[in-house]
């Protein structure tokens, strides 16, 4: 049986024994960044591998058959993201295609949208990137000011995005734009997929905090945009972008708790694989807070499969994306420092492990500011469990 | 979780609940025969000494309600002896409230000749218990609480509702024992229901932080207001969800011994914090006697010391290291 495709009528513990003979036969030599040889793939080998992690039947995994997914359950997806998350995998390049512009387009998009957008997306020859946040509207959307005008059919975009992820490379951008009043905050807000290479579409990398620029300010300068690529209705693109959203938040990059569990074993193996940062482990005076990354790991999957149960099951999932969210950005930046503090120990003759596991490391930690930010800030969080979950009365 | 069990499970909540608030009247002996009536004690015990024979999953409500309600009486341990003890008769005495019953958490004692010697520990209520069990090298061995060779003194814990208790051995009978593997079971269903009676304390200070905010006005408006203050009740809150998250996984998860552990070291970890912050909320009032926040803290911490959270911490670490060599 040859795996490089989805068999037929896989599903469930058959799903993962294919998951498993897939990745053991397709993963690309040295783009695990837990093993020895690793080299940062470049862009065009993530994006071959994603490719085939689709064919495989790895990503699109609920999505339709007719769109270019699979078909399969939220519980298959489930499988898929533990068995990735287990090894040291690149990131994806197309994350907001996959996790925001997918979805979003698969709830309020029109049968041709779906028929244009999904396929492409899935086998990246399309790459989305986020146009939400703006230079004076980030947490608080409902004050973004980018206008989207009418022009017969069609559109016309002015304005600027700001931590546009992803927009160096990407093909299409999800564009949240004002089509109302500012007065009206969240009413009057549309959802379009904009071209990157229209005109008036300028680019101003911002180089992130450890040196790369996956970023950009996205500068929209009069940028047309087909009528065919609006999202949903002028004034309920956000509304139901919000649906979403609550879901994206508790679904998306799900394989975390067993990525971090891939990062926990590998900072454990470089320690050991040096005699100074063995003797530090041994001592036992990191006992304590590496038991306790341990049991923040089995909290994140003491939220996740219960999700994944009750999306199965068709049920309500709330505001709960929040708990989690909450949850492992501040256990992932407190296992970043253990991990720092551990590995700057070494002395300056330890070997190649010990220098490959501080540069995942280093990396992890310098991201890892960034998880209490993105995707509504830990304030914001917090904000949403009392407001909505424990309904505190607001101040009169 | 089917229907029936989700209604099952929510009676004896109910159940438990009002057994505990009427139990905060009558003495230690008094409160027995209440929780044998209301059916609590025999929940786990076998159905020949008058148990119900039901699972973990149904003894957690209960101490969720004895962790909500500050129940003085050493339920857990009655509950899991009475299930460890099976057929023999000490368990029926126990399920029927006859006999009061606890288990010395800490220590070891030494077996030799049917004979016990040595002090343990963090027997909660050993004072007004009958039956006491206690851990020796190969196993536990039960032992009559009032009969010769056996002192009790106080033991110095935090706990103010079931005061833990020393257990000094001067050539006292055994009057049975159980074997390694039993006294692990306890072991195990002593950690997840400590879990559950915790998150139960995190509820309770939570709801009334949460009142006490609402009501208390300072600076013209109410405390509530302030985000500073919602943010900590928040923070309480993911707590309480952290700490259920974690017991509904190891109840789904029996064998997963990392899933076991995290319910436990997540309900003392963040439950402490949880109880603390409440407190916090109170202002001065909470570090008074008037408030019981004092004495849910008191309990979180005496549970931790039980559970021995620190040695646990210590094994997970040792097991991390060891499989990653």
């Amino acid at each position: 049986m040859t795996t490089d495709t989805l068999p037929p009528g896989v599903s469930g513990e058959t799903y993962r024994t294919h998951v498993r003979a897939w990745l053991a036969a397709h993963v690309p030599e040295g783009i695990r960044v837990d093993l020895p040889g690793y080299r940062e793939p470049d862009l065009e080998a993530c994006r071959g591998f994603e490719a085939a992690l689709h064919k495989g039947g790895l990503a699109g995994i609920t999505w339709p058959v007719e769109y270019g997914g699979h078909g399969l359950s939220i519980r298959e997806h489930l499988i898929a993201n533990q068995e990735i998350g287990r090894l040291g995998l690149p990131e994806s390049i197309n994350s907001l295609g996959k996790e925001l512009a997918g979805p979003i387009i698969l709830a309020i998009g029109t049968e041709a949208q779906k028929q244009r957008f999904l396929r492409p997306l899935l086998e990246m020859k399309q790459i989305w990137c986020q146009g939400f946040s703006e230079p004076g509207a980030g947490s608080d959307l409902a004050g973004l000011r980018t206008r989207a005008v009418r022009d017969g059919d069609n559109w016309r975009v002015s304005g600027r995005k700001i931590w546009t992820s992803a927009s160096p490379w990407s093909d299409r951008c999800l564009l949240l734009a004002r089509t109302g009043a500012l007065e009206d905050r969240h009413k009057g807000l549309a959802l379009f997929a904009m071209r990157m290479d229209a005109p008036g579409v300028t680019m101003q990398p911002i180089r992130q905090i450890d040196g790369s620029a996956h970023f950009a300010e996205v500068i929209l300068e009069d940028v047309p945009v087909d009528g065919a690529d609006a999202l949903g209705a002028p004034d309920e693109g956000w509304s139901a972008a919000v649906r979403v959203l609550s879901i994206e938040r508790a679904t998306n990059r799900m394989y975390r708790a067993w990525r971090f569990e891939n990062e926990v074993s590998h900072l454990v193996r470089a320690c050991r694989a040096d005699a100074t940062l063995a003797g530090i482990l041994g001592s036992g005076e990191h006992h304590r807070r590496l038991a306790e990354i341990l049991v923040d790991i089995e909290i994140i999957k003491g939220y996740v499969e219960p999700t994944v149960e009750r999306l199965a099951e068709g049920a309500a999932i709330g505001d709960r994306g929040s708990l989690m969210k909450l949850h492992w950005s501040e256990a992932h930046q407190r296992f970043a420092v253990l991990a720092l503090e551990l590995l700057d120990q070494a002395p300056p003759d330890a070997g190649p492990e010990v220098a490959a596991a501080r540069q995942r490391f280093q990396h992890i930690y310098l991201r890892g500011r960034a998880e209490t930010i993105y995707a509504g800030t830990t304030e914001v969080q917090l904000g949403i469990i009392a407001d909505r979950m424990l309904k505190l009365p607001r101040e009169r | 979780m089917s229907t029936d069990t989700h209604d099952a499970l929510a009676a004896f909540a109910a159940t438990a609940a009002s057994a505990v608030t009427a139990c905060a009247t009558l003495e230690p002996r008094a409160r027995a025969r209440s929780l044998a009536e209301a059916g609590l004690i025999g929940v786990l015990a076998d159905e020949a000494v008058g148990g119900l024979a039901l699972g973990l999953d149904h003894a957690v409500p209960v101490l969720h309600a004895v962790g909500a309600g500050l129940l003085g009486y050493p339920l857990l341990e009655s509950m899991l002896l009475a299930d460890a003890l099976g057929e023999r008769p000490e368990a029926a005495r126990i399920v029927l409230g006859e006999a009061t019953a606890t288990i010395a958490w800490s220590g070891r004692a030494s077996l030799a000749t049917g004979r016990l010697s040595g002090t343990v520990g963090r027997a909660p209520m050993g004072d007004t218990a009958d039956l006491i069990l206690v851990p020796t090298a190969d196993g536990a061995a039960l032992v009559d609480a009032t009969g010769p060779g056996v002192s009790i003194r106080a033991g110095g814990g935090l706990d103010v509702e079931a005061p833990e208790c020393d257990v000094v051995l001067a050539g006292a009978a055994a009057l049975c024992v159980l074997d390694g593997a039993a006294v692990a079971a306890i072991g195990q269903g002593a950690q997840l229901l400590r879990a559950a009676a915790i998150g139960g304390a995190v509820e309770t200070c939570l709801a009334a932080a949460v009142a006490y905010t609402s009501t208390r006005v300072q600076f013209g408006k109410p405390l509530v207001s302030f985000q500073a203050l919602r943010h900590a009740m928040s923070r309480q809150k993911l707590a309480a969800e952290h700490i259920a998250a974690a017991i509904a996984r190891s109840l789904m998860r029996p064998d997963d011994r990392m899933a076991r552990a995290a319910a436990f070291a997540t309900a003392t970890r963040f439950g402490a914090a949880a109880v603390e912050s409440a407190l916090q909320l109170h202002g001065g009032m909470g570090f008074t006697w008037d408030i019981p926040m004092h004495r849910h803290l008191r309990r979180i911490r005496a549970w931790e010391a039980q559970g021995d959270a620190a040695g646990l911490h210590r094994r997970l670490a040792a097991d991390l290291l060891a499989a990653n060599a």
